[in-house]
């Protein structure tokens, strides 16, 4: 893994030879983030709460699914914007390499300012835990780590999906974003706001609700069910497929080339 | 058995029909068509340890596939390749190890930072020890004159300049192989000049066995003594670059200026055109001997001055596609 650490601190390098720039991105990126917490504190303002829950229920929600995204962004960015480096051709380089190529492509590509949304993440996260009242236990505290990983998974999964999808054709990425991007903003919300079909839909097929709603129940006190405080573990299971998926499509790219 | 052994590999790929045309893209939206090209197809040969080959063809003979495939980037859909024992596309992490690649036209490093920085990324990825990465980094600084521009950020070298450090970034793990694509694309006369006396030496000192793709005759005449010459993913000759300019050998080009018009036909006389201030000439020297042509064209017209040249590398190979039809 040293050398991952060490594509890292050359990406921070690079970055920071645009001083100016990344000063100001850096800025901006607390900046529009803000306005996304600004979004649901006027919400909350004008209604008491969204179908039971409350400000600082979603406000947790929100960090954790902020957090995921932003840790990906920052450290495994590359898989991300994998079609860039099927189309240019970087994609033979790291085939050339006697490194896990996964982790080859994760550090392909970085993006430091997501940093400050990690950092907002991780406030807002801490806030709203204080403000919530919980009734702390061992469970508890556990639970709330693991949805913090489980975060980082769920879209390291999605991301790996999205990228073997590269290894057949580059047209009609925007798809991928659908379930990203679209998914990302739903689950920043308790899926229990929304109707069955979206609860199921985020449960089975893309499990955002193992990330942050069935965990968020147990912590807040609304279930007791244990099996919810461990819920996110399925994420463990889910990137099992998602890797194999992405290892066809390593398979298929040697042998159909690009 | 020899160091490179490649054994009848084939590759064919399926691409899909592009036609011109609004409605034609619409059409192949939802109904797409395709047709198959055979990149290359029973390729044989074999390289023996510490010999630089020079891989020609012109532009889609073949020969990036077949480079994808001895590196282990692709594999064939038929045939076999053994180099050092392993199969490339099969032991792949501890095959790289064994080779170093550049692609004249494709950077491995790093844009934003200086080349040294690359270095030591891959000294993590290929795990050199510190003291040897030491050493060899020296080394390629010396040999390759980095010293003044190792430090300073890629995207302000020239290409001449970055093309040495990415050959440098190419062989700080000491491959036994080393692949060169085109490396002395767009380079100028001093530059090209710098790279291969460099490849000439790592081939003499280390032992690396070289192949090495140019479109650059020159690179391929001064570097290696072999050529395997491949069109449409055939192999058409494989052997001595000297033999086959031999076989050529016995043409002269001749050109004459002279104001006056020149009435001549003899045996010998393969071709007689018109040029802007007299004629081209090309003589079989089997058949008819310079002095004797000489002779024959100063009875008829005044020659103001005249020029004799060997078929040049560039010329035969046009002329070698042309043989085999490619």
């Amino acid at each position: 893994m040293k050398y991952y650490f060490r594509a890292l601190s050359l990406h921070l390098k690079s970055e920071l030879e645009y001083r100016t720039s990344f000063i100001f991105s850096f800025l901006s990126q607390i900046l529009v983030f803000f306005s996304y917490y600004f979004v649901i504190i006027s919400l909350f303002l004008r209604f008491n709460n969204i179908k039971g829950f409350t400000m600082y229920e979603v406000l947790f929600c929100f960090s954790i699914i902020q957090f995921g995204f932003a840790f990906n962004e920052v450290f495994a960015r590359g898989l991300d914007k994998f079609d860039d480096l099927i189309i240019e051709g970087g994609f033979d380089r790291i085939l050339l390499r006697p490194k896990n190529i996964i982790i080859q492509i994760l550090y392909n590509e970085s993006d430091f300012v997501k940093a400050s949304r990690l950092i907002q993440a991780i406030i807002i996260l801490i806030i709203s835990l204080i403000k919530l009242n919980i009734k702390w236990n061992i469970f508890k505290i556990v639970c709330i780590f693991l949805m913090l990983l489980s975060g980082i998974l769920v879209f390291f999964s999605l991301f790996l999906l999205a990228a073997s999808y590269c290894f057949i054709t580059v047209q009609g990425l925007e798809v991928r974003n659908v379930f990203t991007d679209g998914g990302k903003h739903m689950a920043q919300y308790p899926i229990g706001i929304f109707s069955k079909g979206f609860v199921y839909f985020f449960t089975f097929i893309i499990p955002y609700a193992f990330v942050n709603y069935y965990p968020l129940l147990f912590v807040i006190g609304k279930s007791d069910n244990i099996y919810y405080a461990f819920s996110p573990l399925i994420l463990f299971i889910y990137i099992i497929p998602c890797i194999i998926v992405f290892y066809l499509g390593v398979k298929r790219y040697s042998s159909v080339g690009s | 058995m020899s160091f490179i052994e490649v054994k009848q590999i084939s590759k064919t790929f399926k691409l899909a029909k592009k036609k011109s045309g609004l409605l034609e893209a619409f059409k192949s939206f939802f109904k797409r068509e395709y047709f198959y090209v055979k990149a290359v197809s029973d390729v044989s040969f074999s390289i023996e340890k510490g010999e630089i080959v020079g891989y020609i063809g012109p532009n889609g003979a073949g020969k990036s596939t077949t480079i994808k495939i001895l590196s282990g980037i692709l594999n064939p859909d038929s045939g076999e390749c053994i180099i050092d024992g392993l199969v490339p596309w099969q032991n792949r992490r501890e095959f790289v190890r064994k080779i170093g690649v550049v692609f004249g036209q494709r950077s491995q490093l790093w844009w934003d930072i200086p080349t040294e920085d690359t270095f030591l990324l891959l000294k993590d990825i290929y795990d050199i020890p510190d003291f040897e990465y030491q050493k060899n980094k020296e080394d390629l600084i010396d040999k390759l004159n980095l010293k003044d521009i190792i430090n300073i950020p890629v995207r302000q070298l020239s290409l001449g300049q970055r093309m040495r450090c990415e050959i440098a970034a190419s062989l700080l793990h000491n491959p036994e192989i080393l692949f060169l694509d085109e490396p002395t694309i767009g380079l100028d006369a001093v530059s090209k000049q710098l790279v291969r006396d460099f490849i000439k030496r790592l081939n003499k000192e280390k032992k690396t066995t070289i192949i090495l793709t140019s479109h650059d005759m020159s690179d391929i005449t001064s570097l290696s003594k072999r050529i395997i010459l491949i069109g449409k993913g055939r192999v058409l000759y494989d052997g001595n670059l000297k033999k086959l300019k031999n076989k050529y050998e016995d043409e002269k080009y001749i050109s004459i200026k002279t104001k006056e018009k020149l009435d001549l036909k003899c045996t010998g006389l393969k071709s007689k055109k018109k040029s802007v201030d007299g004629y081209d000439l090309v003589i079989d020297t089997k058949v008819i001997s310079i002095s004797d042509i000489l002779n024959k064209i100063s009875k008829r017209v005044k020659i103001d001055d005249v020029d004799i040249e060997n078929e040049s590398i560039d010329n035969l190979i046009v002329k070698l596609y042309e043989d085999y039809k490619i």
